[in-house]
């Protein structure tokens, strides 16, 4: 026999030329391309497709929608594997591999079914209440339980082998939903000139065109379908976009969408991504996403074969698959009685309608009567029968006698829930309309207006009208002139008569109010009866509402327990309100292409290539890769690589790659004196030619940025900043600028990319130079003395900046060329520098040298040190006002306890000093009120051979020679330290003025 | 959220950065007060409802501006350059 | 002694060297961008006060033809362009460094100059799909009716600070020029590229010249 035993002979929209083989749970099935992963399991008679959350109860389709809470599916194998996917929007491919869920050891035989049997333990807040004490045992015990029993699918343990995109759109209007409003919307406003982005969630265009057989101008509504979608296609500026959710409404017409690009195929097509992440500015918007159906509390409305008469009428119809031979219908309206119609047309029985209203008339009980089915006027479904697969249902009759009717498949309809979800990201509140008996949008955010059955307006001719009608004013909105409205299209008639059912009460079985949390109205109740009544505490207390549906089917009967339990009406109650996301969203999605090594900015400087060609290893320093330190055959371990290049620089001469510091080109008349204002230390006096150390300081008064400026001209400067704070520094320059001192006439700009930058450093510092040089400049001690700054040219003419400048205590130089040139003045200067062992180092060895000298850097410049801690209070002027002044002088900035910049040695020479160890006194007890401060670096000095620290300590350089404990109980240190000069090396700075 | 550059146009805020309130004025010079900058640095309102507050545009043209936003609802009423600001009060 | 320095041996080294190699890209048979780089051009930013740029104007039009504009636009003048950034701020693009420095000392005392030849990273985009590359990073609205040739912005794209302008339009779509800060290259690349590939791209390398009116 072949497969599809459900499938029907003709009709609905699936290519029956089209077969596709599908595995579920390991078994092979077929079905046809436009089938959804669901219809395709009913079409072959699948009804059993899940288990529940926490009682492992059997579960089938409940929807044809988003709104699924039951068929939950892992969907495709290996890396690719992606829990919690609902069946029923799952578009079916060739190849698909789905399994079900939640179940141990399979589908049909689950063991963890039995925590029905304890299920007195799983009440509401049975987390809160069960797992209370003793607190050690979560851990071990109770979360590892509550995992194995309760929770959902598995999330692929490898990493995802698909790439994905974020992209932007703008539009004038935006239309959210494809049904009958939607196109009717985008319709009117493309019609009217307006760009148009049109987004629906389904594969194909129409909403519940698809799913109904409608008529519209006298035809059958397809016609109006096919001719509409041809007109959009046919206007350029009219963006179709089919298999994309609009998840969110955000601030000024924003909204997020995914678009999910490959997700109906195997895998991606080459170099197109898994899905887009797209954030659509829209000038106006239309919500024309249609409604929720909803269900009805009874004992056992959770059997698989029990299925919302909306999603049994689509797949009837739209999917030739039918969900059940023998049909009974529960219905509180009008609206249910075209499931049965429909599957008795498509060769289904249908065996008995319950109708909840009192009365039937006329025109009801002919219908009944010609399908053949028992009318129940005033009757409800008070139980199933059936476990696995449900083979019958009790019906309580008007008169209060029950019946038993055989059947397997019960299709309930409730009324419909509009799906105004986005109407709410704003704050804005639903109200409760007691004519339609459900939320209506309330006030609407900026910008965005709703049509259709979103609003309510539940009536196919209803959506038609606003569609054209909203269409036309969001078009005029954004500045258009609108199309001139046509009649709106005739539709067959229909009519509503709902009477709401919540709940059907007096069965003893479990009747479930939240399908994905199993929550039964029994839990309502007690969260009720135990006070939490507000529906946010309810939520959290019961779980209602909550996980991957959020409650889009049982928010409503939730509300409605709770009203009735407490006397009260439904919007007395509450409200349902709704957060981002509509439906989950993949985190690939909002990450796009930003993950792996490309999950932040990488920048590389000029002189990279070459860096990468010495055989650096490289660090990263805020977004740049700098040269860490440069390895050579042999060298087994970091500490030897990084000696060696030290005393290469101490003996000889090395190069190291300063490009990445900030530069920030200063000019205008009134540029010293802008200087002044945010500079601690004096700059008018500078002459042009030379530079200076300078540092400054937040307004708070704790320390900035430090760095060295120089005077290029008299109304030029050109400052430099850390390579970590550049972009920080720029912006706040920008703000003195034009902020606190608009006046001053100063022009500011990162030149950072312009130039390429070495520091050439050692004894032979200065002949490697010359050998680089153009020879017209005079590069001796006299003619450029320490701290000279000149342009001056190099290789022939090649425009640059030299600046005898040193962080590492030696002869020194900066030469500056166009980044251009960057990796030809590296190579040129190791040329040059050759007969010396010039010897290129990295971060590694320029922090050792820095240590050597007592130079502070980015760990002393914690934001949380002063100048003063730093030992650069000299460098304050007392003679103006800058940034920071004053607030730095503050007492408990100033008190002479506060810990300051001093240097340490461990007292036993062959001991390895530690960062982050806190100094306490010897003897003292290793307690927060002894901790006198801490060691802020430290570094092995190839030239001292011992570790050495730089640190803040209470009473800082009146110490020295005093000795304390560098406490470090992260790695078991404890050793005793003398509090020394910070200057390790050259204390007279000879070597810095060679 | 986007804000109407006065320079740029439209941008998404994602091309700004924050600061806080537009309104304290620094205490210049060495006349100034410990106490007035105190005010100054840390002192701030907490309106529920329009705010004037400094924002950079850092990804765009660099102006500082002075964004004009409720702090209920994030609309903006007005966008101004910080420096025609100052200039405008001194003027 | 070191041996003298020879201009020869100074090769420069453009920032796309390393990052990108010509020819066809992604999916094959189509070419929905086609990638040019835009070699040694000289660029310069120039900063007058905000209410004191009429004499850059006069200087820029008498030795270079081109009008500064006012607002988010780039504007061509010969060999040359001019392109908004800021309140009293420009950068001019010449096609060639031929001859630029000699450009810049002509402005020299009108407006704060500051070469950035080498600091800029330049692309110019085209093709049929290459507004739907742009929409992968760019939040703008680049639909002509929005952002007509001559329109600048600059903006930020996969996270770093881009400043583009649509150039021209030509039978195969419109035409961009991309410039981004040199160090961020690499990375501008990876996200260029990754973008590009589903619509099938093109690279070519070529120096400007004076021929070379992109």
């Amino acid at each position: 026999m072949s497969g599809q035993p459900f499938r029907l002979t003709s009709g609905g929209l699936i290519d029956r030329g089209r077969t596709l083989d599908f595995s579920f749970d390991g078994k092979s099935y077929q079905g046809h391309a436009g089938d959804t992963l669901a219809s395709a399991l009913l079409a072959n008679g699948v009804r059993l497709v899940g288990r529940s959350f926490k009682y492992h109860r059997p579960r089938g389709v409940l929807s044809a929608g988003p709104e699924e809470p039951n068929a939950l599916v892992e969907l495709r194998t290996g890396a690719r594997r992606e829990p919690n996917t609902r069946a029923t929007v799952v578009e079916l491919f060739d190849g698909l591999e789905a399994a079900s869920q939640n179940r141990w050891p399979s589908l049909a035989f689950d063991l963890l079914s039995l925590n029905g049997l304890v299920s007195p333990a799983l009440v509401a807040g049975f987390y809160y209440k069960t797992f209370m004490w003793p607190a050690a045992f979560w851990e071990k015990l109770y979360e590892p339980l509550i995992r194995r029993a309760a929770g959902l699918g598995r999330a692929a343990g490898a990493e995802d082998p698909d790439h994905y995109e974020k992209a932007f759109a703008f539009c004038d209007v935006l239309v959210i939903g494809g049904g009958p409003a939607g196109l009717a919307a985008a319709l009117a406003a493309g019609r009217s000139g307006a760009r148009v982005i049109l987004c629906d969630e389904d594969f194909r265009l129409g909403g519940r065109l698809l799913a109904e057989k409608r008529e519209i101008d006298g035809k059958p509504a397809s016609e109006w379908l096919a001719a509409t979608l041809a007109e959009l296609a046919s206007l350029p500026d009219v963006r179709i976009m089919p298999r994309t959710t609009i998840f969110g409404l955000y601030d000024h017409g924003i909204y997020g969408a995914v678009e999910r690009v490959s997700d109906h195929l195997p895998e991606p097509a080459p170099h197109q991504p898994r899905q887009r992440g797209w954030r659509i500015y829209a000038k106006r918007a239309i919500l024309a996403a249609g409604a929720l159906e909803r269900p009805i509390v009874f004992s056992g409305n959770d059997a698989p074969g029990v299925m919302l008469a909306g999603a049994a009428r689509t797949y009837v119809n739209r999917y030739g698959a039918l969900p059940g031979r023998e049909t009974v219908l529960f219905t509180a309206g009008d609206d249910g009685w075209a499931t049965a119609r429909d599957i008795a047309s498509a060769g289904g029985q249908v065996a008995a309608i319950v109708d909840s209203r009192p009365e039937a008339d006329a025109g009801r009980k002919a219908l009944a009567d010609k399908l053949g089915a028992r009318l129940f006027a005033g009757g409800a479904v008070e139980g199933t029968s059936g476990g696995r697969q449900l083979d019958g249902v009790t019906i309580r009759e008007a008169s209060g006698a029950t019946a038993s009717v055989a059947c397997d498949l019960l299709a309930v309809s409730n009324g419909w829930n509009p799906t105004l979800h986005l109407t709410s990201h704003q704050n804005d509140k639903p109200v409760w309309d007691d004519g339609l008996h459900c939320f209506v949008p309330g006030s609407l955010p900026a910008g965005l207006s709703v049509a259709g059955s979103a609003a309510g307006r539940f009536t196919l001719a209803q959506a038609l009208e606003d569609g054209a009608r909203l269409g036309r004013e969001a078009a005029a909105d954004a500045g258009l002139t609108p199309a001139g409205a046509g009649p709106v299209p005739a539709t067959d008639p229909e009519t509503n008569g709902l009477q709401p059912v919540w709940r059907v009460k007096g069965a003893k079985g479990k009747a479930f109010v939240d399908y994905q949390n199993d929550v039964t109205d029994k839990d309502v109740e007690l969260a009720a009866r135990e006070g939490f009544r507000p529906v946010e505490h309810l939520k959290r207390y019961t779980t209602l509402g909550m996980a991957t549906d959020q409650g889009k089917t049982s928010n409503l009967a939730g509300l409605a327990v709770v009203a009735e339990q407490t006397g009260r009406t439904i919007p007395q109650t509450g409200t349902t309100t709704f957060r981002p996301p509509y439906t989950p969203v993949a985190i690939g999605a909002l990450a796009g292409h930003h993950r792996g090594k490309d999950f932040r900015l990488t920048r590389l400087a000029p002189t990279h290539d070459w860096s990468r060609e010495q055989g650096a290893v490289f660090v990263e320093s805020g977004q740049w890769l700098r040269a860490q330190y440069y390895p050579k055959p042999g060298e087994n371990d970091w500490l030897t690589t990084v000696n060696r290049e030290v005393l290469a620089v101490r003996s000889g001469v090395g190069i190291c790659d300063v490009s990445t510091l900030g530069k920030i080109d200063i000019q205008g008349t009134d540029a010293a004196e802008f200087l002044e204002r945010v500079y601690i230390n004096g700059w008018k006096a500078l002459p042009v030619g030379k530079a200076r150390y300078g540092l400054m300081l937040r307004e708070d008064g704790f320390v900035m940025d430090d760095g060295t400026t120089s005077r290029l001209g008299e109304s030029h400067f050109l400052m430099t900043t850390t390579t970590a704070n550049a972009g920080k520094v720029m912006q706040h320059l920008e703000f003195c600028h034009q902020v606190l001192w608009p006046e001053l006439d100063v022009r500011l700009v990162s030149v950072s990319e312009q130039w390429a930058q070495a520091s050439i450093a050692g004894p032979k510092a200065r002949e490697t130079l010359r050998g680089v040089v153009d020879s017209a400049h005079d590069i001796s001690n006299e003619a450029f003395p320490y701290l000279a700054v000149r342009e001056i040219t190099v290789g022939g003419g090649i425009p640059a900046r030299l600046f005898r400048i040193s962080f590492s205590g030696e002869l020194a130089y900066e030469l500056a060329v166009p980044a251009d040139y960057g990796d030809a003045m590296m190579r040129a200067l190791m040329r040059a520098g050759a007969p010396f062992g010039i010897t290129p180092y990295g971060t590694e060895a320029l922090g050792v040298m820095r240590v050597e000298k007592g130079h502070v850097a980015g760990n002393e410049l914690s934001g949380q040190t002063t100048a003063r801690d730093l030992g650069l209070g000299k460098v304050m002027s007392s003679k103006k006002d800058y940034i920071g002044r004053l607030m730095a002088g503050r007492p408990a900035l100033i008190e002479k306890d506060r810990p300051s910049f001093v240097g340490f040695k461990p007292v036993d020479p062959a001991q390895r000093l530690r960062a982050g160890a806190h100094f306490i006194g010897i003897g003292k007890a290793t307690v927060m009120e002894n901790d006198e401060g801490y060691m802020t670096s430290v570094a092995y000095s190839p030239h001292l051979k011992h570790w050495m620290g730089l640190g803040l300590i209470k009473g800082g350089a009146a110490r020295i020679g005093e000795r304390v404990r560098a406490y470090d109980p992260v790695r078991n240190g404890d050793i005793v330290v003398e509090i020394c000069s910070p200057v390790f090396v050259d204390p007279e700075g000879a070597r810095l003025h060679g | 959220m986007r804000i109407t550059c006065p320079h740029c146009g439209a941008r998404d805020a994602q091309e700004f950065t924050y600061l806080g309130a537009a309104d304290p004025q620094r205490p210049d010079g060495m006349a100034a007060t410990e106490a007035a900058m105190v005010d100054y640095v840390y002192l701030r309102d907490n309106p529920a409802g329009p705010h004037r507050e400094l924002w950079y545009h850092g990804a765009g043209c660099h102006a500082w501006l002075v964004v004009t936003r409720d702090t209920r609802t994030h609309a903006i009423a007005s966008v101004e350059p910080a420096k025609a600001r100052k200039a405008g009060a001194a003027a | 002694m070191a041996e003298t320095a020879t201009p020869s041996r100074w090769l420069p080294r453009r920032p796309w060297e390393g990052v990108l190699a010509d020819g066809h890209f992604g999916k094959a048979d189509e070419t929905g961008v086609t990638v040019q780089t835009r070699e040694a051009l000289g660029i310069a930013t120039l900063i007058t006060g905000e209410d004191s740029h009429a004499a850059l104007d006069a200087a820029m039009y008498e030795h270079f033809r081109l009008s500064l504009p006012r607002t988010p636009m780039a504007v061509r003048s010969g060999s040359r362009q001019a392109v908004w950034s800021g309140p009293g701020q420009w950068l001019l693009v010449a096609d060639s460094r031929e001859g630029f420095r000699g450009d810049l000392a002509k402005l020299a005392g009108l407006a704060a100059v500051s070469d950035q030849s080498d600091g800029r990273a330049v692309l110019s985009l085209s093709g049929p799909r290459v507004r739907d590359l742009l929409a992968k990073g760019a939040m703008l609205d680049l639909h002509p009716a929005a952002f007509p040739v001559g329109t600048a912005a600059s903006t930020s794209i996969a996270y770093l600070g881009v400043t583009l302008w649509r150039s021209a339009d030509s039978p195969e779509g419109p035409v961009f020029e991309i410039m981004v800060a040199r160090s961020m290259a690499g990375s501008f690349w990876s996200w260029l590229s990754a973008s590009a590939a589903e619509f099938g791209y093109a690279v070519t390398s070529r120096r400007a010249s004076s021929a070379d009116r992109g």
